[in-house]
């Protein structure tokens, strides 16, 4: 027997049971048992995720005819991707949509922790402050990217109101691409934030106090110990949180479809967006595959990458 | 001294992030409840208070349909979510299986994908069975959307719990699914309930997959209702507010009552992932 038998068989020497024979026909009724369990789920998730996204990577690489009654897909073509590699406005999504996760996802980690180290020192209503923390993250997108567009209105929104007391009056931020931007950014910073700091929270508390106890012993102070030792140790838990955002920034849709509509003009529109609206609006399902399936082929290799780097990372953290 | 004013300091931050949070959150109440005349003034309390928006909400506007219909698609994938995620979760943490890791990898990062990447062949693929408009269309997408997800967090779980309960169950001859549901369902209650809020959020809040498979009137989910509220000249956000306050109630008795559950939700992703 090779030492992966071994291993799997320390496994589940639990379930044998002392001086139960047949172990390895257990083992092997216990893998049944183990993909009886798995299988409606994992089938579920196969036919209705993962077989969509191949679909989609399929769709994006075929002539495809919607009619009232069907699709038809005809034939392998390349067309799809040259219309949307020779076309301005997928560079110019892709590099807003770029940019945007790494400035939104970069102020949420920075601003994060922030709030993390607040809430760690918080001595008195620390309870009410994270749950007042949960509210932004559980709330409905669409509602607070209408609650944003109210609070930007160029004419009543109360955004208004404030900048008139300090004289600076008739602001529409939402009418120029640039302040437009920020101001989508403020409305994800502001709901995604809260979720950042709770993850960096809970690092923060799994970290062992003794180290920081002898870091103090030394005469290391505050910051020191911060920058030195509690962050390093973080860079964990900061992993996943960082991932978890990337991904999501770069998903982004309905932000912008509700808040700006991806204007003025096409200046905040996201991939997804733009996916969208060639997809559903115009209806042309090869290349709105293609924005679909290039998304997904960049989150892919990302999320490889990160994993790669997050493996080594928490390497000793795996069980 | 030094302690006084460290401590004043972090009260004063703590301060600041409640009022950068709550702020517009009572602003969008607050603005629930100007009548139409005042919904366009800054006054910080509504001048005069009123109702009509709610009634408006939920007599001359389907918001209620909207409701109902979020309910029975958020309670309906929640259900299937936990019942399917706790056997794979299961599985997945304790049984001998080839391949686990690479499962949990791949499930990690669907649970990541952008959902645009799956919406045009959902769409086309519910079309055929006739599926659109329908809350089985919608259930279905969101258990497999949700279902990578929950898997993580029960099987985090289900590795917490000391195998030596299950092992005197199957000795004493207790079959396997009696052993889930009487042994490690009760001790891994907590990652239930964690699974459970996360899905059911997840369900609340979506978009993209509702806006594309139910857009007749009698399917359509709060959030949709909420996004296509409005003329083309004027947003009714009196309206509008009333319902998304409404729409908040749920979720926000829930998020506060599991508190626990949810942090703990983070964390297990932040510490096992």
């Amino acid at each position: 027997m090779t030492v992966v038998d071994t291993r799997g068989d320390r496994e589940t020497t639990g379930a044998v049971g002392p001086g139960r024979p047949r172990r390895g026909g257990l083992r092997r009724s216990n893998a049944r048992l183990g993909w009886a369990f798995a299988s409606p789920a994992l089938l579920v998730v196969a036919a209705v995720m993962i077989f969509p996204i191949v679909f989609s990577i399929v769709m994006s690489f075929s002539n495809v005819n919607v009619t009232g009654n069907g699709f038809q897909l005809n034939g392998t073509t390349g067309k799809n991707y040259s219309i949307l590699f020779g076309s301005d406005r997928y560079w110019h999504d892709l590099e807003f949509t770029a940019i945007y996760t790494v400035v939104t996802v970069t102020a949420e980690m920075v601003l994060g922790t922030l709030v993390a180290l607040v809430l760690e020192r918080l001595t008195v209503g620390r309870g009410w402050l994270m749950a007042l923390l949960l509210l932004p993250w559980a709330l409905i997108t669409v509602v607070s990217a209408q609650l944003w567009a109210y609070i930007y209105n160029g004419v009543y929104g109360v955004l208004n109101a404030i900048l008139g007391s300090v004289g600076v009056h008739n602001v529409n931020v939402l009418g120029t691409p640039m302040q437009a931007s920020i101001a989508m950014g403020v409305a994800d910073v502001w709901k995604t934030t809260p979720f950042v700091a709770i993850m960096v929270l809970a690092g923060l508390v799994m970290l062992p106090s003794e180290v920081v106890e002898a870091a103090r012993v030394d005469g290391a102070r505050g910051w020191t110990i911060f920058w030195k030792i509690r962050l390093p140790l973080l860079r964990p838990a900061l992993a996943v949180a960082v991932m978890f955002r990337i991904l999501q920034a770069f998903g982004l849709f309905d932000l912008p479809y509700v808040l700006t509509n991806g204007g003025p003009g096409t200046s905040t529109e996201s991939l997804a967006v733009l996916g969208y609206k060639v997809l559903f609006n115009d209806l042309e399902f090869g290349p709105g595959a293609a924005v679909a399936a290039s998304t997904a082929i960049i989150v892919l290799v990302v999320c490889l990458v990160f994993l790669k780097v997050f493996r080594t990372q928490v390497g000793e953290q795996e069980d | 001294m030094a302690r006084r004013r460290k401590n004043l300091g972090t009260n004063i931050a703590a301060i600041a992030v409640a009022a950068f949070v709550a702020l517009p959150l009572y602003w969008m109440v607050a603005s629930a409840f100007k009548g139409q005349a005042d919904i366009t003034s800054a006054a910080a309390v509504p001048p005069h208070p009123t109702t009509a928006n709610f009634s408006n909400a939920f007599s001359n506007y389907d918001f209620g349909t909207y409701l109902m219909n979020s309910a029975i698609v958020a309670v309906a994938t929640t259900v299937i979510v936990l019942a399917l995620g706790t056997f794979a979760g299961y599985a997945l943490a304790r049984l001998p299986m080839r391949g686990k890791t690479s499962i949990m990898t791949a499930l990690l990062m669907i649970s990541l994908f952008p959902t645009i990447a799956v919406v045009a062949p959902l769409y086309l693929l519910l079309r055929d069975i006739g599926w659109l408009n329908s809350y089985q269309g919608l259930v279905l997408s969101y258990t497999a959307l949700m279902l990578p997800f929950a898997i993580w967090i029960l099987r985090n779980f289900f590795l917490g719990i000391p195998k030596a309960m299950e092992e005197s169950a199957r000795v004493d001859g207790a079959g396997p699914i009696r052993t889930v549901v009487t042994v490690i369902l009760p001790q891994a209650l907590p990652g239930v309930f964690t699974a459970g809020v996360f899905t059911f959020v997840a369900a609340w809040t979506e978009f993209i997959i509702a806006l594309t498979l139910n857009n007749s009137d009698h399917y359509r989910t709060i959030a949709v209702g909420i996004a296509l509220f409005g003329g083309q000249f004027t947003t009714p956000y009196g309206t509008i507010f009333a319902a998304s306050a409404v729409a908040m109630l749920p979720i926000a008795v829930l998020v506060l009552v599991f508190r626990r559950a949810v942090v703990s939700g983070l964390t297990a992703g932040a510490v096992k992932g």
